[in-house]
């Protein structure tokens, strides 16, 4: 390869890069909802903002009453409760919040997926059980005697004086003990020692965290301290876990239903699915360097400034609406953070490689993509974008090409 | 393995040294390509003087009239060229394999022969950097144009002696070859932006026809006089014409005189038409003069030559001088002959001069 002496000893023609954006090559868009519901969520969001307001529920699973005594017996005795332990794994939080409190409640055992925030105001009113100061937990020695490493599975706690236990995991998460005692944690015979619990959060400023969940894999776990009569001697004590058997999270205001524009995220998250038609000019004589996707905001989406989910564009493999499966080939994703509680900027998504892939197949390709949010389903976060039904603020493609060179001229 | 084998396996090993991409001169960039020689290495070794009375250089068709059997010449070719340009001064190596002739009498004295040869060499590559403007910002690139292949000159020729003193040739040429092409731009940014890959295959045609004659003033002295017509050359991508360039009407001649059995000095001149070429194309001529001395079985060579290129920047066309040298042995009983040569030229145009060692090896063989 040799420098080249232009123009004189070059080609005639030169390589030519064009910059455009193409207005109309979103041709039909439409908004679904519906995808992830609160209770699949991968992570269950508290926030006390006033608005919005979220707040975390689950429901541990039944645990028996009565145990045998003595082996091959088909008699059994009851059990009695000494205490509980609640492990809540904060999974993300914003450190530079300041007296971050977690509070605990106790709300009806018979919650499911159709249980509303409104129906459980009474509830986080009424019946908190524990409260506990992270931001103070976080400031105590930690301890790492060897009894301590022996008890908690080799790793260093931090406790405070109310018997509160935090661990801080390998990944910056926090895992969180509370200990309850007979009251905190029901031991109801009846209701074979379900117990349901609902979360929220408070801080100085920028009171919103996430909590695992089962979906996640991170889900709470209660451990019950029992004893029951031996035969002969002194009571034998025993822990069983139990795991949630149903968590969600229950918001306000809830997510307004679908209109005229494009919406992504929320709970039950919605999706929107963008048809493009890519333009001859892109198919016959150009090789794409470069193309941006353009959405306009409705507005800025609330939430608790800091927190961010980001927006996710995935090709489809075909497409049938609402239920169009999709691609599962990372180099055609394009990603974007959307801040909550932010000005709402034009948001512009890289579509490179998907774009150009279009460009370069045949007319017959489908040539859709979904707009989703990712993690998906653990947001009450909603972005909503115009949609082509808004001309002056529709979805465009910004895009940068190289034209076909002119081979063959001197 | 016998010698005929090793000298093969020789001239593969300089045909396939080097690299795929072999690069001619940077005068034919911006032109139909770089005009390709029609000499043997034995031609060669002398400056080209040769080149009218040597059977196996695809320049004069009359030549083969005197071939007294069916034989065949080959020749190939590897070249360093420092091109100098402004300030900078870059080395580049290409390998040829230009010139193939096979032919013999098929009846009485009428000679058929058949080749090719290297018509306009079209491969090179080039690499510019540069800043543009894209959404606002400034975004230096670097582009890479790469052409790879070549238009060959495909042969059929028909010669005869028709009076003891003068031989007649003529002949028909198919023009015929491709290149494979690509145009790169990657950008500094590789992140947000992607590299621009545009390829292409052209193919060319075209037609010729020519002729030419040997006539022998006395057993010593003989001169030659050659004519050729080249059509045009049509390119074409995916079947469609993009181009279509008229290729020169050309002629020469020269003469050689033979000294004794062991010294031959002789000169030759050409001019061709390649005005119509298009935009940087210029009319040219050439002359060159050469001796070959020794015993027919292991001659030394030596020659000079001078000229115009075809394709060049400005109105006036730019310049080629060279000295070559060579050395042949023949072997076999004279039924094959390796020929050596070296070649030294520098050309000089509007802001760019070139010089080029070219090392040359030709096998002929006579089965």
């Amino acid at each position: 390869m040799a420098p080249g002496a232009c123009p004189n000893f070059c080609p005639g023609a030169s390589i030519e890069t064009v910059d455009t954006i193409l207005r109309d090559v979103i041709v039909r868009d439409s908004a679904y909802f519906g995808y992830i519901s609160a209770s699949e969520a991968p992570g269950l969001p508290v926030a006390d903002l006033g608005v919005p307001d979220s707040r975390a529920i689950f429901r541990t699973v039944p645990l028996f009453t009565r145990v045998t005594n003595k082996a091959g017996d088909t008699t059994t005795v009851p059990i009695t409760m000494d205490s509980a332990r609640l492990r809540l794994d904060i999974v993300r939080r914003d450190t530079t919040a300041t007296n971050l409190w977690i509070k605990l409640y106790r709300v009806p055992a018979d919650i499911d997926s159709t249980t509303t925030f409104a129906q459980l105001v009474p509830s986080f009113t009424d019946s908190i059980i524990d409260s506990v100061n992270v931001s103070a937990l976080l400031t105590r020695p930690l301890l790492y005697d060897s009894a301590t490493l022996a008890a908690w599975g080799g790793d260093t706690i931090q406790t405070d004086s109310a018997g509160h236990v935090l661990q801080v995991l390998n990944d910056l998460s926090l895992a969180l003990f509370i200990h309850l005692d007979t009251a905190q944690a029901r031991f109801a015979v009846p209701d074979s020692a379900v117990v349901a619990y609902g979360v929220r959060v408070a801080a100085d400023s920028l009171a919103s965290i996430e909590i695992g969940s089962n979906e996640g894999g991170r889900g709470t776990e209660l451990v019950w301290f029992y004893t029951y009569p031996d035969t002969n001697a002194a009571p034998l004590h025993a822990t069983r876990s139990r795991g949630a058997l149903f968590d969600s999270f229950v918001f306000n205001p809830p997510t307004p239903p679908l209109d005229s524009n494009l919406a992504v995220g929320g709970s039950p998250s919605a999706r929107s699915l963008l048809r493009v038609k890519i333009p001859a000019l892109l198919r016959d004589s150009a090789d794409v360097v470069r193309a941006t996707l353009i959405l306009v905001p409705v507005g800025p989406v609330p939430g608790a400034r800091g927190d961010s989910f980001a927006v996710f564009a995935r090709p489809v493999i075909t497409d049938l609406g609402a239920k169009s499966p999709l691609s599962t080939n990372a180099n055609f994703f394009g990603l974007t953070p959307v801040h909550l509680n932010g000005a709402a900027d034009t948001m512009r998504i890289e579509m490179t490689t998907l774009i150009r892939a279009w460009a370069r197949a045949d007319t017959t390709a489908i040539t859709s993509f979904v707009l989703q949010q990712r993690p998906e389903g653990s947001s009450y976060a909603q972005i909503r974008f115009y949609s082509t039904r808004a001309p002056a603020f529709r979805p465009a493609l910004h895009v940068t090409y190289v034209r076909r060179y002119a081979f063959g001229t001197p | 393995m016998t010698r005929v084998s090793i000298a093969l396996a020789i001239l593969a090993a300089v045909a396939l040294t080097g690299p795929a991409r072999a690069q001619d001169s940077q005068f034919g960039i911006r032109g139909l390509g770089t005009p390709g020689r029609w000499e043997s290495v034995r031609a060669r070794s002398t400056g080209g003087a040769f080149a009218p009375f040597d059977a196996f250089s695809p320049l004069l068709d009359a030549s083969m009239a005197d071939v007294p059997h069916v034989a065949a010449g080959v020749t190939g070719g590897a070249s360093w060229r420092s091109v100098g340009a402004g300030t900078g001064t870059t080395t580049l190596r290409g390998t040829r394999f230009p010139a193939f002739v096979i032919g013999g009498p098929i009846i009485g004295r009428l000679v058929l022969a058949g080749g090719f040869s290297t018509y306009l060499d079209k491969s090179f590559g080039i690499s510019t950097r540069d800043t543009i403007d894209i959404r606002g910002n400034p975004e230096p690139v670097t582009d890479e144009i790469v052409s790879d292949g070549a238009v060959a000159d495909l042969r059929l020729a028909l010669a005869a002696r028709v009076h003891r003193r003068l031989a007649l040739g003529l002949a028909v040429h198919g023009i015929t070859g491709g290149t494979h092409v690509s145009a790169i731009r990657r950008f500094d940014d590789s992140t947000n932006y992607k590299t621009s890959t545009i390829g292409d295959a052209i193919a060319y045609h075209g037609f010729g026809a020519s002729a030419s004659a040997l006539y022998d003033v006395s057993a010593d002295l003989r001169f030659a006089a050659w004519v050729r017509n080249d059509t045009k050359l049509r390119a074409e991508i995916r079947g469609r014409t993009v181009t279509d360039d008229d290729l020169p009407f050309s002629f020469g001649g020269g003469v050689r005189w033979r000294a004794g059995t062991e010294a031959a000095i002789a000169g030759a001149v050409a001019w061709h038409y390649w005005g119509g070429g298009g935009l940087n194309a210029h009319d040219t001529f050439n002359w060159s003069l050469g001796t070959e001395l020794g015993s027919p079985a292991s001659p030394l060579r030596f020659g000079v030559r001078g000229g115009q290129l075809a394709f060049g920047p400005g109105a006036k066309a730019p310049t080629e001088l060279g000295v070559s040298a060579g050395i042949g042995k023949q072997f076999s009983g004279g039924r094959g002959r390796l020929d050596f040569g070296l070649e030294r030229l520098e050309r000089k145009g509007v802001g760019l001069t070139e010089r080029v060692w070219t090392v040359l090896l030709g096998l002929t063989v006579r089965p």
